[in-house]
């Protein structure tokens, strides 16, 4: 390990000589920052990993038939398990993807879980990203180059390979095409996550489009190429789902396929991940997960959400007022670490505007306990210090199978007193080995 | 690879003529500046006009310091190295990463001579990756067709900067050659009148000025 530390820096010219950076935008203009990595990784036991990777697959089966039966059935809706409200208020609930159910029956393709792990030994779940989450290029390129500078680490410790991520992608794009290319749908270069767009599509052997390379015609999707046009049997997309078509969500969007919808309904091409996630990963539909694994598994979660209350509720209410001081206030709308409150860090006055309006919005906010969660070691400089972090796992579902990715995305502040790891607000990352024995 | 489409192809040619602008003109002006010493380097002012670059400069050495790494000058060597990175970026999955990746050292390389005492020393790298990038993309790109679109863009680029600056004119039939050559082995559509003439002049059957040799090679293709 101490080899790996020592080659940091000529890890992280690597990393910039092959481009791993994000773009952000900051006073209305672009800018791509090198996404800094710390050279110490995050170990997980492979005894670990194995009730890891049996909590991730069953967490995310569940969320595919709770997508499935909200847009079809709607039995844990009428068997009371979850309030309708919190399906048909939340923003990510799309009216269009009604009755449609995708190709292979999937709706979440490639799952982002957020997890962090309390200093009581237990991981603890604190968000599903089921629409388009990123990062698994970062680890995937950076163990390329961590071999590369420091071959030694690795010939001792037996580190599961995570380089396998690119053909489990193709794998998942496989077994729901319709018949015809995979394609990694992006809205351009100067989107925030445009390297991992342009890495991974070419990692599994897709190809790489923008809006205007791209077209449907009788429902069915094409690609527009030199020697004749193809057609696109899955569509990866790095889109939001209210800018991919202009005749079904958004008018005014230009980065869109028209008539894509269309398609989609017809069963004619696998959109990845599917319209209308976001019903399943709103922060208020968070708190029943656990709830929708014994409802449609049987089973007891194996992963632990974050103690967590809905002011939605009369009960949790009254409990959150009592602790607002205490617990961390989220927003359900907002995403990337933002709408994010600490009650801690609040004054009096701002404690008071928050009551009043989580008195006025109760289905707008969760509420969570802070959870202790273990620090990580960085380097800053010369120096080893501790900071936050959490794992962003990846959970890959084809049709025929759900696999947990044996690596993720580590993220940690940089700021000592912060619990905020988002790159948008200056985190760094680092590897996350799963040991093979 | 998979299938190309139009604006694929229109990058593929464009990451040809942004390579071969950024090796040419560091070439061009590293002679440029070695010429300044002994006083027989050509007039700034007539280097500006020729390449549409505005002449913002107080005298030789003022162009000298500044135009090589002024990005808001549309055919510096900086705005073309912009343009070449970013061209590149768009077609990672077309010509892999490996290969990108002596582009984004060129890039660094550029900034490290920006701010270098000896820039010169340092341009040398720029030179070095550019020309890495080239081997690697001919190694990593096994469709001769996409291949041949790129190089086709740099050698028209090659061309352009010859006509323009007037450099090396006495090979110009040799590369005029060399793109009739690789243009049959692409899917590029030629303007035919701009083909026609370039033709006659490769094959020695006509001799044409040079602003309209330089018209047609600029119009020979729209992509």
């Amino acid at each position: 390990m101490e080899d790996l530390i020592r080659h940091a820096e000529q890890i992280n010219r690597q990393l910039a000589r092959h481009g791993v950076k994000f773009g952000i935008y900051k006073n209305g203009t672009f800018k791509e920052r090198l996404f800094p990595f710390d050279a110490i990784p995050r170990v997980i036991t492979a005894t670990e990993w194995e009730t890891l990777s049996r909590g991730l697959t069953q967490r995310v089966r569940a969320l595919n038939l709770f997508l499935r039966d909200i847009y079809g059935e709607k039995k844990i809706l009428a068997d009371g398990v979850v309030p309708e409200e919190f399906v048909y208020r939340s923003p990510g609930y799309l009216t269009q993807c009604e009755g449609i159910v995708p190709p292979g029956g999937i709706y979440s393709h490639i799952s982002g879980i957020d997890l962090v792990k309390g200093k009581d030994g237990n991981w603890y779940v604190l968000e599903d990203n089921l629409r388009i989450p990123s990062g698994a290029s970062y680890p995937l390129i950076a163990r390329r180059l961590c071999r590369r500078c420091s071959s030694d680490t690795f010939r001792h410790n037996a580190v599961a390979d995570n380089r396998q991520y690119g053909e489990l992608l193709r794998r998942t794009l496989d077994s729901v095409n319709t018949g015809g290319i995979n394609v990694v749908f992006t809205p351009g270069r100067y989107n925030a996550a445009y390297f991992e767009h342009a890495f991974l599509a070419e990692q599994s052997g897709a190809v790489l489009a923008e809006a205007g390379d791209l077209y449907v015609r009788d429902d069915v999707l094409y690609y527009r190429a030199t020697h004749g046009d193809c057609r696109v049997g899955a569509l990866y997309r790095r889109v939001s789902d209210e800018y991919m078509d202009p005749l079904a969500f958004e008018p005014s969007s230009l980065i869109g396929i028209p008539n894509l919808m269309a398609a989609y309904r017809a069963g004619n091409v696998a959109v990845v991940n599917a319209f209308g996630n976001g019903a399943a990963d709103d922060k208020g539909i968070y708190y029943f997960v656990p709830k929708m694994v014994r409802y449609y598994l049987g089973e007891e979660a194996i992963l632990h959400n974050a103690p967590t209350y809905l002011p939605f509720y009369e009960e949790d209410r009254r409990y959150v007022l009592d602790h607002l001081d205490s617990l961390v206030i989220k927003d359900v709308a907002e995403a990337g670490g933002y709408g994010v409150v600490f009650g801690s860090k609040l004054s009096r006055a701002e404690l008071d505007k928050m009551r009043d309006t989580i008195l006025a919005q109760p289905r707008r906010f969760i509420a969570q306990e802070v959870i202790d969660f273990e620090d990580l070691p960085i380097m800053e400089g010369s120096d080893r210090v501790e900071r936050k972090a959490d794992l962003r796992a990846f959970v890959l579902s084809g049709a025929q199978e759900t696999v947990a990715w044996p690596s993720g995305l580590t993220r940690f502040s940089r700021n000592p007193d912060s619990f905020i790891v988002n790159s948008s607000q200056g985190g760094g990352f680092k590897d996350t080995w799963v040991l093979s024995h | 690879m998979g299938p190309v489409t139009l604006s694929k192809q229109n990058r593929l040619f464009w990451l040809g003529r942004y390579a071969e602008r950024v090796y040419v003109t560091t070439q061009f002006l590293m002679q440029f500046y070695d010429a300044l010493l002994d006083s027989t380097a050509p007039d700034y002012a007539d280097f500006c006009r020729r390449l549409g670059a505005e002449n913002v400069y107080r005298d030789a050495e003022d162009f000298c310091r500044r135009y090589l790494f002024d990005g808001n000058q549309p055919c510096s060597v900086r705005a073309s190295m912009d343009a070449l990175l970013g061209n590149g970026m768009v077609l990672r999955e077309t010509i892999t990463s490996p290969t990108l990746s002596y582009l984004q050292l060129a890039d660094s390389a550029m900034d490290l001579a920006s701010r270098s005492e000896a820039p010169g020393v340092e341009l040398q790298w720029v030179l070095d990756d550019i020309m890495a990038f080239r081997g690697s993309f001919d190694e990593a790109v096994d469709l001769d067709g996409v291949r041949n679109i790129t190089k086709t863009g740099g050698t028209v680029e090659r061309l352009s900067l010859m006509l323009r600056l007037d450099w090396q004119t006495d090979r110009l039939r040799q590369e005029m050659r060399k793109l009739l050559n690789r243009l049959y082995k692409t899917d590029l559509n030629a303007e035919p009148k701009a083909l026609q003439t370039i033709t006659a002049y490769a094959l020695e059957e006509a001799d044409v000025p040079a602003p309209q040799l330089l018209h047609s090679v600029e119009g020979l293709f729209v992509v």
